[in-house]
């Protein structure tokens, strides 16, 4: 029981920091994505790839995850240049497709389908990480840095840039504001964090492959966003605990899984189509002023 | 005189609490594809052990346990498999596993090592899963019967050059690797490889392109449900030169499609006649296969070497006892023979080669087994 | 030689169905500017209708097709009218509409995966099955329909768009909600119209691949992916462009493998529409790109 509790805690420090960083582009600066699965899996498997071949242990593997998800940003930021809002959307499903394709089939790197197992846990200070509970202190401690980097970006002027960017781009360009640049650091940012979340995931599970990095999973994360709220940093991390909830909450019913699977993903669902018509919001997120049509 | 009844009722409690308490259950885990596109082989291996789990129990159990089989389904998904491993050997403690399938046995099989669970496969046949600690494989590795096929093709049949259609998978991948070699070394060409998705539905872009290649048979290095469409979709693109296949593929969607008809295939021991067949049958109301057979014998191997490891523990059951004991005992009687595992973890079978007509398997030749 | 005709073949075949789909959404966005990603799930629900009808109510192929388009035209319809309008008259922003069309999406897909299992129901299409054969090329009589229906389905919407008064509200409409409303059209019937219509477009689209290879929950997905490629690619607000955009995208994924290893086609269609969208984002036929907000 002790042990559900805390697997479930360690999934909600991932997707905390997988909501946080997709935070950044969705809710403060108007960049919808819908491939940040897709730099998650970038993050695990470069994660893997150094720590199985080069024998690089975790900390290595978390550097490396976090350098190649802000070079692999490229992708993400470059399509947000051209166009915004529902062509960007769109930019990211193609992305989001393009890198899981990459990941089933570059099968001498990744291994395809069969995927890579035997990931080495991490170690600290000579310290296995071996049980859920020595887990949960980690992703903990990720997560806490992912948010005060969040905290940090997004209460300065730099977060205040954003802002004018998301409410009005060609505006925010007209005061002088360097908006490419901008966009890119942002990108990277948010790649590098997505990263280190698919690091970890891959350090934990001990497993990965492709099916952990899909278009689902992708809405998945931005669904947290959503729900959530996006003004608030708080907010995600809140979507995180309770949307993960739901398939714990399943696993007590004794529900077989070939139904519970699609019964998570209905419940999923019905929350974003209820929270639209009750709290668009989110959660924790204040109301835009002004509806705009 | 009150409270020697006292006494005497307390004793009579003691006395009667370890027989009226249960001995506590010996669970194992099954992880299998209950469903997706390989539920065919599901069926076959949950009845399989469903079955072999009652005779063992009905015969009073394992030294005296119940056994209880947890079944996962993994769905041809390594990442739920993962999963499933870990609940059972974290959250239910098993000290022992059947699985299924190349690429899910691969990915639990450090699980099991890390945490000294031993597994059993009875149905992925990827050469990589010998010679693996904890892992015991009751089935041959699927190059003894590429072997088999590719000399009687060549020889017999006296076909020279194939293109091959492999599922994008371990299993696939794997076995189209020893076709090639084999069928290379036996003097014949391979003149083309396309790789398909295990859970596609069409697949007439890549047969189109290997029409092309020409070539007088083609491979199919795939299982499930899609050997049936690669079939049919291959006829229906107007590919004319015969199949060829692997036992796996002998599930009833494959056996009565179309396209199938005339399909050189290698197939291992299964007597459809047998009380088991005949009991599997009535159960399910749909015919018995080969991997219902390798469940159930994994399951009675797991019983006999269990057995044996708790008398030599004195009663305690763990992954390491079990794996000493297969060791020990190495050869297994099963209702299709003697089985025995091989220093690589595998087993050898007898295999037979013959050619799908009308639904069923016409022998031409036996391979006996060389122990 | 033969291997390419064939692959255009195949391209023409599934460029169809992109094209119906992509005929749909296009007019559907252009008109109400809503990303109405439930249209994957009208699309699902066309097959099952199909499959329902043929298999269990034991209609006769035809009836059952013609009843599942019908049908599949009114769930379009319910949609906008029992989520989009509602959530329009709550003030809601147009990102909340697409978040909540995402919704359904899912959810109607995983409904449909509950009730029918993930695996493909299949169907009886007799005659259609047989395979005809062109010169080097081998087709079914199903695949030769689909190109003909897409053809046909181009065509009446054409006219209808130019000709029929209802046609003419719509294109008033899509050019301009504002001046439509001032001269007096009812913006929320002529919703309405457009969403049965783009319905009754995807809705062959499901049905022809069901009849092909069966119904599947998730495919609808897929296909209002594309679908929304197709019309970038062609340019918003242009009905030549989205038939062209899913022409060219069905080609494109089977000729582009024709050198390049086919398990690589997604990633060549997609990453082609990446150049695009940085390159030339208004696409073949469509006006050039501001910054179009959510």
């Amino acid at each position: 029981m002790a042990a559900y509790l805390a697997h479930y805690l360690v999934m909600v420090g991932i997707y905390t920091i997988l909501a946080l960083s997709l935070n950044l582009l969705i809710g403060y600066s108007g960049i919808f994505s819908l491939a940040h699965a897709a730099i998650y899996g970038i993050g695990a498997y470069a994660s893997a790839l150094v720590a199985l071949k080069l024998g690089l242990g975790f900390w290595g593997g978390l550097v490396v995850a976090g350098a190649v998800g802000a070079f692999a940003s490229a992708l993400v930021a470059i399509p947000s240049l051209r166009v915004a809002g529902d062509y960007y959307i769109v930019a990211s499903f193609g992305l989001q497709t393009v890198i899981l394709t990459v990941f089933i089939n570059w099968t001498s790197l990744t291994n395809g389908h069969a995927g890579l197992p035997g990931i080495p846990r991490p170690t600290v200070l000579g310290y296995v990480i071996d049980n859920p509970f020595k887990y949960v202190v980690l992703a903990a401690a990720l997560a806490g840095f992912t948010y005060a980097v969040c905290h940090r970006l997004t209460h300065s002027a730099f977060g205040r840039t954003l802002r004018a960017i998301r409410e009005d781009e060609i505006a925010a360009q007209a005061t002088g504001k360097n908006v490419v640049l901008v966009k890119i650091v942002i990108t990277s940012i948010s790649s590098a964090l997505g990263a280190l979340a698919g690091s970890l995931y891959a350090h934990y599970i001990t497993y990965i492959n492709p099916t952990s990095f899909t278009l689902e999973e992708s809405i998945f994360i931005a669904s947290l966003v959503i729900l959530g709220g996006t003004e608030r940093l708080a907010g995600p991390m809140v979507g995180a605990f309770i949307l993960l909830a739901v398939p714990e909450a399943l696993k007590f019913l004794a529900i077989p899984d070939a139904v519970a699977a699609p019964m998570r993903q209905i419940i999923y669902g019905g929350l974003l189509i209820l929270f639209m018509f009750v709290r668009p919001e989110g959660i924790l997120g204040r109301a835009r002023p002004g509806a705009k049509q | 005189m009150l409270t020697r009844v006292i006494l005497l009722v307390c004793l009579a409690l003691f006395a009667a609490a370890p027989t009226a308490a249960q001995q506590a259950p010996i669970k194992i885990g099954a992880i299998l594809p209950l469903t997706g596109s390989g539920a065919s082989y599901g069926v076959w291996m949950k009845g399989g052990t469903e079955i072999a789990a009652e005779e063992i129990n009905a015969a009073g159990g394992i030294a005296g346990h119940k056994l209880e089989v947890i079944y996962e389904d993994h769905a041809a998904d390594a990442s739920k498999a993962v999963n499933a491993m870990r609940r059972l050997v974290e959250v239910e403690k098993v000290p022992f596993t059947l699985t299924s399938y190349s690429a899910i046995t691969l990915a639990v099989q450090p699980i099991g090592v890390q945490s000294k669970v031993v597994m059993m496969n009875g149905g992925g046949q990827s050469d990589s899963l010998a010679n693996k600690d904890y892992l015991y494989n009751n089935i041959p590795v699927v190059s003894n019967e590429v072997d088999v096929l590719c000399d009687w093709l060549t020889k017999e049949k006296k076909l020279k050059a194939v293109v091959m259609i492999v599922a994008n998978d371990e299993a696939g991948r794997n076995a189209a690797k020893s076709f090639r070699a084999r069928f290379t070394a036996d003097g014949g060409k391979v003149l083309g490889e396309e790789l398909v998705a295990l859970d596609g539905n069409d697949f007439r872009a890549q047969l189109a392109k290997l029409k092309a290649r020409g070539g007088d048979l083609l491979f199919v290095s795939s299982y499930g449900r899609n050997v049936a469409i690669i079939a049919d979709q291959a006829r229906e693109i107007g590919i004319r030169i015969p199949l060829a296949a692997t036992s796996w593929v002998l599930i009833p969607e494959v056996i009565h499609a179309k396209g199938t008809e005339g399909m050189f295939v290698t197939r291992l021991p299964f007597d459809a006649g047998s009380p088991f067949a005949r009991k599997f049958k009535e159960r399910y109301g749909t015919d018995a296969g080969f991997f219902a057979v390798q469940y159930y014998s994994a399951t009675k191997i797991f019983a006999t070497a269990a057995a044996a490891a708790m008398k030599q523990n004195g009663g305690k059951l763990d992954g390491d006892a079990i794996k000493g004991a297969i060791e020990s005992v190495r050869t297994f009687d099963t209702i299709a023979g003697k089985l025995v595992f091989q220093p690589n973890h595998a087993a050898l079978m007898d295999i037979e080669a013959g050619v799908l007509k009308g639904g069923k398997v016409q022998v031409e030749k036996l391979i006996k087994a060389s122990h | 030689m033969d291997l390419l005709l064939q692959l255009l073949a195949t391209g023409l075949v599934v460029g169809s169905l992109y094209a119906l789909c992509a005929l749909g959404w296009g007019l559907i966005y252009g008109t109400t500017l809503h990303f109405h990603v439930a249209h994957g799930a009208v699309f699902s629900l066309a097959a099952y209708f199909a499959y329902v009808g043929q298999k269990l109510l034991h209609l006769p192929l035809a009836v059952a097709v013609v009843a599942a388009i019908l049908a599949a035209a009114a769930a379009g319809l319910l949609i906008d009218l029992l989520l989009y309008q509602q959530l329009e008259r709550r003030g809601a922003f147009r990102t909340s509409l697409f978040i909540a069309s995402l919704g359904l999406l899912i959810l109607t897909e995983n409904l449909l995966a509950i009730v029918f299992t993930p695996d493909p129901m299949r169907m009886d299409i007799g005659v259609l099955d047989t395979s005809l054969i062109i010169g080097p090329v081998f087709v079914t009589y199903l695949h030769v329909l689909t190109v003909v229906l897409a053809i046909g389905g181009y065509l009446a919407l054409v006219v209808f768009l130019k000709r029929s008064r209802w046609g003419q509200a719509i294109r008033a409409v899509s050019s301009s909600p504002e001046m439509a409303r001032t001269v007096g059209i009812d913006l929320k019937r002529v919703h309405l119209l457009t969403y049965a219509i783009g319905s009754a477009l995807a809705a062959p689209a499901g049905i022809l691949v069901a009849m092909d290879v069966g119904a599947e929950p998730f495919r609808g997905t897929r296909f209002v992916l594309l679908a929304s490629v197709a019309v970038i690619m062609g340019g918003i607000g242009s009905i030549p462009g989205a038939m062209l955009g899913g022409l060219f995208l069905g080609l494109l994924e089977n000729v582009g493998i024709w050198q390049l290893p086919s398990e690589w086609q997604s990633a060549i269609s997609f990453g082609v529409f990446l150049l695009f969208i940085v390159l030339r984002p208004r696409g073949f036929f469509g006006r050039k790109v501001q910054s179009a907000e959510l």
